[in-house]
């Protein structure tokens, strides 16, 4: 059987422009066929001609070259590529991604185990700055609770309130049917304060403050900022993040006790205007069934919840190696386990509380 | 010699403050021009202007004898097409591997060009500056150095007529900078490549470069030969090559 034959004169300007038109003219080819290349008339040549060519010399067994030109041969003896790469590049064996799964699950573990030791790390130096009042930097906790209790302030009373007004709504209309309206109080003052105040409080914590917290600390950790403090002779879990820890534990108690406020007084605005109950009677019925242990429980929720805030957010900033795409991942990464953990610490008080 | 820029009573700069004012000087094909002067005296902002990053405030910009029109989209395009850019902090893109970061030129000027054809031009270029084996790395994987070569290599995959080279070998230690400085000459005398190089590092400078333009109080202070350069007896020019 003979061979297959092909002669390609090539063009004036072998070039980038060209170079698809002449590759569509062989990759139909056999491995085994002729094909004689024909320089005659090439003036211009760039990059993607002895791409092409080197292609040619990679997949075709018989090439041969005619009025080829010693500066072109020259040049063309300088490019070369390693095949072995290509094959590198494309081969994902069944075992390769059997293996792939198994990391992500020791990685899983190896994280868990490294939140653990974060948090116990952090616990060990507060306890320590307590005592002893060293390794913060002065006046950084009240530049952190500026940021975390006043800064989170006004998006907090505006969620809280309108949390208030949505349930008091929802509720009034049910209510309305059985004629138990005033019932109200108790849904709005006992739901507010001991559930929703503390969820939402602890989601807007995530959103507003772990994210900020773990952009700060992943670009100080690209920027080597965190290796400064390293060797300053500073522990950087504890000069940046004990400051955060006890600025959070200040401030949750006044957000808390501002947002609860907020939110009745929307309870309270809605069930006048719909059901025209008075503000003193909505007290004296919310007052009988809500009491001072409901209010500490929201607080000591929402305490926790923040604490939660914190260390993710650290634990995903100290996290980041390099680069700023890991940076972007890591604040997403501590929002999503932020809100995560809340909902499921909020899920086991309220299986232990209740 | 054939020009491929020229600058004419060029004045730039930022919002409100002049650096460079009345610039006048040619870049010629073919050789490698530097562009040296004290930290902050207008190097960056040069390359940044000519490329057309930053406005000219006044004054014109000749490219292969035709004024920039840096309004004009088609212009830009042409321009892009035609020069290289090495950034000082390499700019390589960290949510791509060096293969995807140095294809990105292939991919958005050429989308018809067959893969086969990509992957041998990538790894040919890969391959020149010697980071063939990491194609699969990610640039935070990589050392100073070699982001360096990995950014000369995604500004060189086009074939530019001219590359712009922001502090090429700052920060980089002898010998890595003498193997960007070996493949800046390489560039130059193998492929004809023009280079504009912005560097303060004086044995790159007297290496490579064919033309030197000395940058004084943003303005052009000297302009010509390197060998020309110490025959003026100029005291600034003296202090800077460290030699009063």
């Amino acid at each position: 059987m003979t061979k297959e034959k092909k002669d390609i004169l090539l063009p004036e300007k072998f070039t980038i422009e060209n170079v698809p038109f002449l590759f569509n003219e062989i990759k139909e080819l056999k491995k085994d066929a002729n094909i004689e290349i024909d320089f005659e008339n090439v003036e211009r040549f760039d990059s993607s001609a002895i791409a092409f060519l080197n292609h040619l010399k990679i997949n075709y067994e018989n090439i041969s070259f005619k009025n080829i030109t010693s500066e072109f041969n020259k040049i063309l003896g300088m490019f070369h590529t390693d095949e072995s790469i290509e094959h590198d590049l494309q081969i994902i064996t069944p075992r390769k991604r059997f293996e792939a799964i198994a990391n992500r699950f020791l990685k899983l573990r190896s994280n868990f185990r490294k939140y653990i030791l974060l948090l116990s790390d952090e616990i060990y130096y507060t306890i320590l700055y307590i005592f002893n009042r060293k390794g913060v930097y002065p006046g950084e906790i009240s530049n952190q609770m500026y940021d975390i209790g006043f800064k989170s302030s006004p998006i907090l009373c505006l969620i809280s309130f309108l949390v208030g007004v949505t349930i008091s709504i929802t509720t009034l209309e049910q209510l309305n049917n059985f004629g138990a309206d005033i019932y109200i109080a108790d849904i709005v003052g006992f739901g507010m304060i001991r559930e929703l105040i503390p969820l939402m409080t602890g989601i807007i914590l995530a959103g507003k403050i772990g994210a900020s917290i773990t952009a700060e600390i992943s670009s100080m950790k690209v920027l080597e900022e965190v290796d400064a403090i390293k060797t300053m002779g500073l522990v950087p879990e504890q000069f940046l993040m004990v400051p955060r820890l006890i600025a959070i534990t200040l401030a949750v108690p006044l957000l808390i006790a501002i947002a609860d406020v907020i939110g009745i007084f929307g309870g309270v605005i809605i069930a006048k205007i719909f059901s025209g109950i008075q503000p003193s009677a909505f007290f004296r019925e919310m007052l009988v069934t809500v009491d001072l242990k409901d209010f500490f429980i929201g607080l000591g929720k929402t305490m926790v919840f923040g604490w939660t805030v914190v260390i993710t957010a650290g634990y995903k900033g100290f996290s980041v190696e390099k680069g700023a795409v890991e940076i972007g991942n890591a604040t997403t990464d501590s929002v999503v386990l932020s809100i995560s953990l809340i909902i499921v610490l909020d899920c086991l008080f309220a299986l232990l509380l209740y | 010699m054939k020009e491929i820029i020229r600058t004419e009573d060029l004045y730039a700069g930022y919002e409100g403050s002049v650096v460079l004012k009345e610039l006048n000087f040619i870049i010629n094909k073919g050789e490698i021009t530097v562009i040296l002067g004290k930290s902050g005296c207008g190097k960056s902002t040069i390359l940044k202007t000519i490329i057309g990053l930053i406005p000219p405030i006044s004054g014109d910009i000749y490219f292969y004898e035709k004024r920039m029109d840096y309004l004009s989209e088609s212009s830009v395009n042409n321009l892009y097409r035609r020069i290289g850019v090495l950034f000082q902090n390499n700019a390589l893109l960290n949510s791509l591997n060096l293969y995807d970061n140095v294809s990105i030129p292939i991919k958005m000027h050429y989308p018809e060009l067959q893969k086969e054809i990509e992957r041998e031009m990538v790894f040919s270029t890969l391959s020149q500056v010697g980071l063939l084996k990491s194609f699969n790395k990610f640039p935070s994987q990589l050392s100073g150095g070699m982001k360096k070569r990995a950014a000369l290599a995604r500004s060189m995959i086009l074939d530019p007529d001219i590359i712009f080279c922001d502090e090429p070998t700052t920060g980089l230690d002898p010998i890595t900078a003498h193997g960007l400085d070996e493949l800046m000459l390489n560039l130059k005398n193998i492929f004809g490549i023009t280079l504009v190089v912005v560097t303060h590092e004086l044995r790159s400078i007297e290496k490579i470069s064919d033309k030197v333009i000395v940058l004084k109080d943003g303005a052009v202070h000297f302009s010509g030969k390197y060998d020309k350069l110490f025959t003026l007896n100029d005291s600034f020019i003296n202090k800077f090559f460290l030699k009063e």
